[in-house]
């Protein structure tokens, strides 16, 4: 238990506040070599895991980003095509044979490191976050199961490229596709829920201090109950602390039902969908925040 | 607990070995996806984290044997099971009676009722004048179906034609996405300068790109109530063949509350997909709470199985006792997140009926096409329709 205590330490130091079980999975998954795939809704705070971890650890952080209809070019490598043409142009006079030209062309100068091939030749070990798995598709998936496994890439002209250090690997999934069985089965697995009235509190309070105790216990109440509401999109702590943040600029120090006329001009940054927002009227507002 | 097995904090005993291991067979035997390897990762992890502190074992075995939300959550109720004695797991009960409140804080009560003890949601609901008016009843039915009808081998063959030929039409649908193809109209530039390499930075193999054809994935929604028993049957059968087709194709059943047949139905084997689906089936020819299902259906699976090439297909007479509002609501968010929504009605084709129940009418605004389809026939000339809307 003191390791884990002491890591929640040292990320809340970087401005993360992580449950137990979040730093258990962090510390074992440098233990054991495992990736970590956490899954959970959006806003809950998955992407900032790797960049407190890579914080903590004083390591680069590198990102993949996935979409629909990332391939292996966009993700691990690819070969700089104009400048190796004008390496061809300029060749054309050279005297030497054609095999050692050929192999000038296919060197390191000429090949672009996406962020896959980039995270295995870095001398420091990094910590690679591939955001939204879900995004890409099966074929990827296999890709990179591939590289999670042995931490090498073959590229055909150059050959295999075998990782210098092992990366730290942190996969972010938001369920909008089944991941295959595979994949999970090689991973660590974290859950994060929408954080308790404590958890929240905390976040608000070491990333906006400006806001005061008073404001950011209400603010945290505030949003807790809309949570509770039938709502099409949950506001997560990413919207919490934007709305903190505007709710300091537009001057409003305490939320109650005198305050609701002004808070419902920044309930943009809470609630995000139309039919949300309808629902949200002075009095529903002015209801809420008496209860805080 | 363990301590006392334990004798140093680093070297694990035999017997505290095959107890640790036991905990993976104990979690799969709980339907956890374990594999082979999940034991002696186990035994490593405990290594490496120490297992004389009983909240780290937790924390880290939870991260290392978990591998869904659904895992994640029923997790710490196995691990007091398998690890605490009797006397102190009333502590851990109330942690996970907590954890299954907070799960139903977005939902209405009684949707996880039903899902721990299927059937028995509609007794919890009791309705007394229960007694089938016009098809439609509350009550949750105890019986499971027979089941031997799914294997006739008359119509058997046809509807699998069928079938077969809606899904080589489906796949004729085609994306906004675009791939490499051998021809087509568009130039792939990056790809010819790449091929162009090897011919000194000449282009004399052209590469293409073409809109890339991907077929829409399905979603069945079968009513299995009492009054769509005489059809019941006969859209398992057809969602059968349709499973066998397809590979993206999800198939739910639904009544009093809602199941997922879709492994079930796609078992190879005719005569174990025939058992599997008797025990899924309790609560077979019951009541209908359609709107429920639907809500429970876009809460539970709606964010992994909807996107935007889904066509959501609900197989339903519209009889609904549940309130037509949240029928209505279940029903916009579900056309939200899909493709099209496509209401198969085997009633409809019935003389003097008109979709005027409750049920259908709230159901009207929402659905992209509404149909009948009572037998291979009807379905036959339905089916142009449905891809005509999917496209």
């Amino acid at each position: 238990m003191p390791e884990i205590v002491d890591l929640q330490r040292r990320l809340e130091a970087v401005g993360y506040v992580a449950e137990s079980s979040l730093a258990a999975a962090l510390l074992l998954m440098v233990k054991l070599d495992r990736p970590l795939l956490v899954e959970g809704d959006a806003g809950v705070g998955k992407t900032e895991i790797a960049k407190s971890l890579a914080a903590v650890r004083g390591a680069r952080l590198i990102r993949l980003q996935c979409y629909e209809g990332l391939d292996v070019h966009a993700a691990m490598y690819e070969w700089n095509y104009q400048r190796q043409l004008l390496a061809i142009k300029l060749l054309e006079h050279d005297e030497r044979p054609t095999a050692v030209k050929e192999q000038d062309i296919f060197s390191e100068r000429y090949l672009l490191k996406r962020p896959l091939l980039e995270a295995i030749s870095c001398a420091e070990p990094p910590v690679l976050l591939i955001d939204e798995v879900d995004r890409a598709d099966e074929a990827f998936e296999a890709y990179l199961l591939e590289l999670l496994s042995d931490f090498q890439i073959s590229i055909p002209e150059l050959g295999t490229v075998r990782a210098v250090t092992k990366p730290l690997v942190v996969i972010t999934s938001n369920g909008t596709r089944e991941l295959s069985d595979a994949l999970r089965r090689r991973c660590l697995y974290q859950y994060i829920d929408y954080p308790a009235f404590e958890k929240e509190l905390a976040i608000v309070e070491i990333r906006l201090p400006q806001a005061g105790a008073q404001l950011a216990r209400q603010v945290v109440d505030f949003v807790q109950s809309v949570r509770r509401m039938d709502l099409q999109k949950r506001p997560g702590i990413a919207e919490t602390l934007d709305w903190t943040a505007a709710l300091l600029r537009m001057g409003i120090s305490t939320v109650d039902d005198d305050a609701a006329e002004r808070i419902l001009e920044t309930l943009s940054a809470l609630i995000k969908t139309r039919d949300d927002r309808a629902g949200f009227t002075r009095e529903v507002v002015a209801r809420i925040a008496a209860a805080c | 607990m363990l301590t006392s097995a334990v004798t140093a904090a680093g070297e694990l005993g035999p017997l505290l070995r095959a107890r640790l291991a036991g905990f993976a067979g104990f979690l799969r035997a709980n339907g956890f996806n374990v594999g082979g390897a999940g034991a002696l990762g186990l035994l490593e992890a405990s290594q490496h984290m120490g297992i004389l502190d009983p909240q780290v074992l937790r924390l880290s075995l939870k991260a290392l044997l978990c591998g869904r939300s659904d895992e994640w959550r029923r997790f710490d109720g196995l691990f007091d099971a398998y690890f605490l004695p009797p006397n102190k797991r009333i502590f851990t009960e109330g942690n996970i009676g907590a954890a299954a409140a907070q799960d139903d804080a977005g939902g209405v009560p009684g949707g996880a009722q039903s899902q721990i003890a299927p059937g028995t949601g509609g007794g919890v609901a009791g309705d007394l004048d229960g007694s089938a008016r016009h098809g439609a009843s509350r009550e949750a039915s105890l019986a499971s179906a027979d089941f031997r009808e799914l294997n006739q081998a008359r119509h058997a063959y046809e509807m699998e034609t069928l079938m077969r030929r809606f899904a080589r039409r489906l796949r004729r649908l085609r994306l906004r996405r675009e791939a490499a193809f051998h021809h087509g109209r568009r130039l792939d530039l990056q790809s010819t300068i790449r091929h162009s390499v090897s011919c000194g930075g000449t282009p004399i193999r052209l590469s293409w790109k073409e809109r890339r054809r991907v077929r829409p994935r399905l979603v069945l929604l079968v009513d299995v109530s009492r009054s769509m028993s005489p059809y019941s049957f006969f859209y398992m059968r057809l969602a059968r063949a349709l499973c066998t087709q397809l590979k993206d194709v999800y198939c739910f059943i639904f009544h009093t509350h809602l199941t997922d047949v879709g492994s079930a139905l796609g078992d190879p084997d005719p005569w174990r997909a025939q058992e599997r689906l008797h025990l899924l089936a309790m609560g077979w020819a019951g009541g209908t709470r359609i709107g429920e299902c639907l809500r429970d259906f876009h809460r539970d699976h709606g964010l992994r199985l909807l996107h935007s090439r889904t066509g959501v297909i609900v197989v339903s007479d519209g009889y609904d006792t549940g309130e037509p509002a949240l029928l209505a609501h279940s029903l916009a968010a579900l056309r939200r997140r899909s493709r099209r929504l496509v209401w198969l009605n085997p009633l409809l084709n019935q003389p003097g009926y008109a979709p005027e129940s409750r049920g259908m009418r709230a159901a009207m605004p929402h659905i992209d096409l509404l149909a009948p389809g009572a037998d291979l026939a009807s379905i036959e000339q339905v089916l142009p329709r449905i891809l005509e809307t999917l496209r």
